[in-house]
């Protein structure tokens, strides 16, 4: 059996060989060469899809916070620090951290209406919750004292009347009183972080974190709402231009009137009849895109159906359902993969928009679309609230259609391989 | 008419066939007028084709060699008339039985880019036969197909079982078309205008392939071509149509060398002659040919032919057997 | 130049640029055009001859181009006619007839408009008057009843198509007819027919047709020389019952024995030639034909052989009828 040893042969071109010798990896590269700009794009997007959708199966690897959970200071800008309060004692105290002086039994001062008291809650709480789970029985919990002014506030901690005095940089450099006799002894902050990457919105949660998350669930919308279109829309297609006749032209003109029906619109109509939900909102994309693979794929395959091959193929006697899967559908398939691409691409766009508008997912799931329409209001205030996720959603959608398009360019078999 | 005294091996018998194509009406003329017109394609043709033969059909454009071929192996049904496949009547068989008899009856088409799959593999292509007419026997189709491959000249047949149709040369596409059409061993095989699209050099050694499988298979060619040169390499037999209706019949030395209907005289010589020293002198009949909607009355190529007579125009001429075994549809062709 | 010559090309090479590298679809071509000749140039399927019919009127779209050579047309090297010139050239001078009438000819022009146009776009101050007298004097030598002046393309038949085609070629009164394949697609009586008419309006005329062909018969039918190209290369030139009762390069005699005779005096074998036509992009060293060549000798799969005049007028590129010091070499 003369396998792959040394293919020369008489009636083989040499060319042929040397295709046929190449390995896998060298024929990627070699396509290089082939495909030049194509292959760029489909290597680029490639290696951004991938990345992103690492991002959304694993995203509690990539974000730094919970979400969902209110991590700082609201409305915070991107890479701003956040607010830090001094915590002063008395130079004769013993205390050398914040936890010292909170006790059950000790007093801690404060401006009224400072930000101070947030920060001072937030602290507690951390350190209470840390108690707890280390099982160490403590509570901390000091009282506070209300003082109106700062010299008022500092007047009573040198007098002892405090253990301990919060206020912020601002706050503590208009006091007129003299610092020597107090020592800073911590720094608290209300929030987890330093500063926020991409900042915060106005409930306090991290932007960086949300559009990572958001990753997820863009990524499952859109990905599910495609391959529901693509299952029920090209057998759809393939059947009713295969067989033609009254079926094709009912089904026609059905996938054709919802064809007419704006995108959108379409999508809150169902949207809003079936109700909230992810699932829901996976059934009302899909449905948007039903016709448009019907279409396509009924159109390439009343083009393939006449081709000469079919013909062959029904004069060596096979049965019409292998004409359809074996000779009809993989013909057609090319045209579809480009339209899979797009349809994910503005998959994610509609359900940002049906999220933006309100129907879908509930309020607090990390969405790109529910964080566009919180944040429409911050637009002069805080433009970082719509930008990153705006930005998620072009990035995404530009890396899936790049992929198509170039995909398709690809894919279709080229008449001289040379 | 034709010798029927061995039964037995007559292979294809087609009586008196006729098939028409109804013309496309617009909506108007749908609604205006009632009557619907035919394309006359294949009008009272009567063949047959004996088992080991090579039996060419040949003529010119609307002459029905295609339509009589595909309806030969029973791909469009018959308006007219019967075409019996060893012994079995083809229009009275259902959809079922006709496409268990594909094995037995298989097509080369002229063009192989367009009737090899782009998508499936050149021995996946080949192995569909056995796979829709021999599924139990699936250990064997591989090595079937491989020998296969090796008796059409691919070789080394590995190196072209996974390759794709895009991926080789125009005659080696043809050999794979070959194959395919092989592979069941049929019976008989309508090759249409097999080599029409090869390249000249590439024409002999595919014409010469085929020479050798009909040996080795055993096989029966119904050979549909417009290229007379060609036809004399391969055919024994060879029928000359003329828009829809036999003009003469008989063997290829008969026809070629002692043509006697004005059409057949015409087209012999107007193929050209690869030998300059041989040019031709012959008039080409005046005209063009008809339209096939409305053919000509009594004679279809009167109006073309310089021994016509008056009642050629009214009557029309039946096969006569002018010389043994060699049938002439005219009334005043001699010898 | 010499009286009798038309058309004199030198070197002429045709290069595309694919996406693998350049292709010379046409290398180093040198061949005269005399006046008043069938000339045949035959070949199979990319060897190129279509491509250099189109060179001849400077034809070649991007990405192919013409890459060296001059064309020389009565004295003047029209590689150097800029694009107004070129214009004027082609139709007047020289003009093209090809193989799809269809899809060559205008669905929405009649018969009688395609001509006149013609005429006034390279003849300005013609008037409609004239130019329809000078389309219908050409109808009428066609053959082409008067009745189908009016017609439009779809309602000819391909014949009368053709006839058209070589109307349009022929109205400027052009010295040249490039005819791409203008019978392929034709029944053979009608290839016959306007076979015919093509000759005698070479004779009425006195014009050169260039027939681009892959029907050898066809050129035996009716040109006076034959030129055979393979792969780029045009491998022989001559008369044609010189050619043909002797043909001298190894290709030309295996693609002659493989052309099927339906007489039957001739031999009754057809030459099987092996192998397969070269991929352009990584042609074959030395002769392009070498590997496939019966009488292949080491010299041949090195070094390319030039065009040797081996008659008058009969020019052979094998190196089986030129001399060079190392052909006594043996391999190795």
């Amino acid at each position: 059996m003369s396998d792959k040893k040394e293919l020369v042969s008489e009636s083989v071109p040499e060319w042929q060989l040397e295709l046929d010798r190449v390995g896998f990896l060298r024929r990627i590269l070699l396509a290089r060469k082939w495909y030049k700009g194509d292959w760029w794009f489909v290597l680029i997007s490639g290696i951004m899809l991938l990345f992103i959708i690492t991002v959304g199966i694993f995203p509690q690897w990539f974000a730094p916070h919970d979400p969902r959970e209110e991590v700082g200071p609201s409305l915070l800008a991107p890479g701003e620090e956040t607010p830090s309060f001094i915590v002063l004692a008395g130079s004769d105290s013993d205390a050398i951290k914040f936890a010292d002086i909170a006790g059950r039994k000790n007093k801690v001062g404060y401006i009224m209406g400072s930000q101070a008291t947030q920060a001072m809650r937030d602290t507690l709480d951390r350190l209470n919750t840390q108690a707890e789970e280390e099982g160490i029985d403590i509570i901390y919990q000091p009282r506070g004292g209300r003082y109106e002014t700062i010299d008022e506030g500092l007047e009573d901690l040198t007098n002892g009347k405090l253990d301990g005095f919060i206020a912020s940089e601002e706050e503590l450099n208009v006091a007129e009183t003299d610092f020597s006799n107090f020592v800073r002894i911590d720094e608290l902050r209300s929030s987890k972080a330093d500063s926020f990457i991409l900042g915060t919105n106005q409930i306090g949660q991290d932007i960086l974190s949300r559009i990572i998350w958001g990753t997820r669930i863009a990524l499952i919308v859109g990905l599910s709402s495609a391959l529901v279109s693509f299952i029920v829309g090209v057998p759809l297609g393939l059947f009713s231009g295969f067989i033609g006749g009254p079926v094709d032209r009912i089904l026609t003109l059905f996938m054709d009137s919802l064809y007419t029906f704006p995108g959108l619109i379409l999508a809150i109509s169902i949207a809003a009849v079936l109700g909230a939900g992810i699932g829901n909102i996976i059934v009302a994309i899909a449905v948007l895109y039903v016709p448009t693979y019907f279409r396509i794929v009924r159109g390439q395959t009343l083009t393939v159906k006449n081709e000469l091959y079919v013909k062959a193929a029904h004069s060596l006697g096979a049965r019409p359902l292998k004409i359809l899967t074996k000779y009809i559908f993989p013909n057609v398939l090319p045209s579809v993969v480009i339209i899979f691409s797009v349809n994910v691409a503005d998959a994610i766009l509609t359900e940002a928009g049906l999220s933006f508008i309100g129907l879908g997912l509930p309020p607090d799931t990390p969405d790109w679309g529910i964080d566009l329409a919180r944040g429409q209001d911050y637009l002069r205030r805080a433009w970082w609230l719509i930008t990153f996720p705006g930005a998620m959603v072009s990035c995404v959608t530009l890396a899936f259609s790049m992929l198509g398009e170039s995909l398709s360019e690809i894919l279709n078999p080229r008449l001289s391989e040379l | 008419m034709e010798n029927k005294t061995k039964e037995k091996d007559i292979l294809l018998s087609l009586q008196n066939i006729k098939k028409y194509f109804p013309v496309q009406k617009s909506l108007i003329d749908q609604i205006f007028s009632k009557k619907i017109e035919y394309i006359q394609a294949v009008d009272d043709v009567t063949i047959h084709i004996r088992r080991g033969e090579a039996f060419g059909l040949a003529g010119e454009s609307g002459s029905g060699k295609t339509t009589i071929g595909m309806c030969a192996i029973g791909l469009e049904p018959l308006t007219e008339g019967n075409a019996i496949f060893d012994g079995l009547d083809l229009t009275t068989q259902s959809h079922e039985e006709l496409r268990k008899l594909r094995k037995r009856m298989q097509v080369i088409f002229q063009d192989p880019m367009a009737s090899l799959n782009p998508r499936m593999s050149l021995g996946s292509a080949v192995m569909q036969g056995l796979k829709i007419h021999y599924p139990e026997k699936v250990a064997e189709h591989r090595d079937m197909v491989i020998t296969m491959f090796e008796k059409v000249g691919l070789t080394p047949a590995l190196f072209y079982y996974n390759k794709y149709p895009h991926q080789i040369s125009g005659g080696q596409r043809q050999r794979v078309v070959i194959a395919r059409a092989l592979i069941t061993h049929p019976d008989l095989v309508l090759a249409d205008e097999p080599v029409a699209m090869a390249d000249v050099s590439v024409r002999s050694l595919l014409l010469d392939l085929m020479v050798k499988l009909k040996k080795e298979f055993d096989l029966t060619y119904l050979f549909i071509t417009h290229d007379l040169a060609t036809a004399k390499y391969i055919c024994d037999r060879i029928g000359i149509l003329y828009l829809g209706k036999l003009a003469e019949v008989s063997t290829v030395k008969e026809v070629y060398q002692y043509p006697m209907h004005p059409y057949t005289k015409a087209l012999l010589a107007a193929v050209p002659v690869p030998n300059p020293k041989k040019r031709r002198t012959e008039q080409m009949p005046k005209g063009e040919i008809p339209n096939p909607i409305n053919p000509p009355s009594g004679c279809r190529f009167h109006p073309r032919c310089p021994i016509a007579r008056p009642d050629c125009a009214e009557i029309e001429p039946k096969l006569r057997e002018l010389r043994p075994g060699h049938f002439v549809a005219c009334r005043y062709a001699d010898v | 130049m010499d009286r009798d010559k038309l058309v004199a090309v030198k070197d002429l090479s045709v290069t595309y640029q694919t996406r693998i590298g350049p292709v010379s679809a046409v290398d180093h071509v040198s061949f005269d055009i005399y006046k008043g000749e069938i000339l045949g140039l035959v070949g199979e399927s990319g060897c190129g001859k279509s491509t250099l019919g189109k060179a001849l009127l400077r034809m070649i779209d991007p990405p192919g181009e013409i890459s060296n050579g001059e064309i020389v047309f009565e004295d003047k090297d029209i590689m150097q006619y800029d694009d107004k010139q070129m214009r004027d050239f082609r139709g007047r001078k020289a003009s093209m007839i090809f193989q799809d009438p269809m899809t060559s000819l205008n669905p929405v022009q009649r018969v009688d408009q395609h001509l006149i146009e013609t005429i006034q776009v390279h003849e300005k101050d013609v008037d409609n008057a004239s130019a329809l007298e000078r389309a219908g004097e050409m109808i009428r030598k066609l053959g082409i009843g008067e009745d189908r002046m009016i017609s439009y393309p779809h309602q000819l038949s391909g014949g009368m198509r053709q006839r058209v085609m070589t109307g349009i070629g022929l109205i400027l009164s052009a010295n040249l007819i490039i005819a791409d394949e203008a019978t392929t697609s034709l029944d053979v009586i009608v290839e016959a027919k306007l076979a015919d008419q093509l000759r005698d309006i070479r004779d009425e005329f006195d014009i050169s047709l260039l027939m681009i062909t892959h029907n050898i018969a066809l050129v035996a039918e009716m040109a006076d020389r034959i030129a055979v190209m393979y792969a780029g290369h045009m491998v022989e030139i001559g008369d044609i019952y010189d050619v043909f009762e002797e043909p001298l390069h190894p290709y030309t005699a295996g693609l002659l024995g493989s052309v099927p005779n339906i007489q039957f005096d001739a031999s009754e074998e057809l030459y099987k030639m092996p192998g397969e036509p070269p991929n352009l992009t990584r042609p074959p060293e030395g002769c392009r034909f070498h590997p496939r060549c019966p009488k292949a000798m080491p010299i041949c799969s090195r070094i390319e052989p030039a065009m040797t005049e081996v008659e008058p007028k009969r020019f052979i590129h094998c190196w089986l009828y030129q001399d060079h010091p190392e052909k006594m070499l043996r391999k190795g």
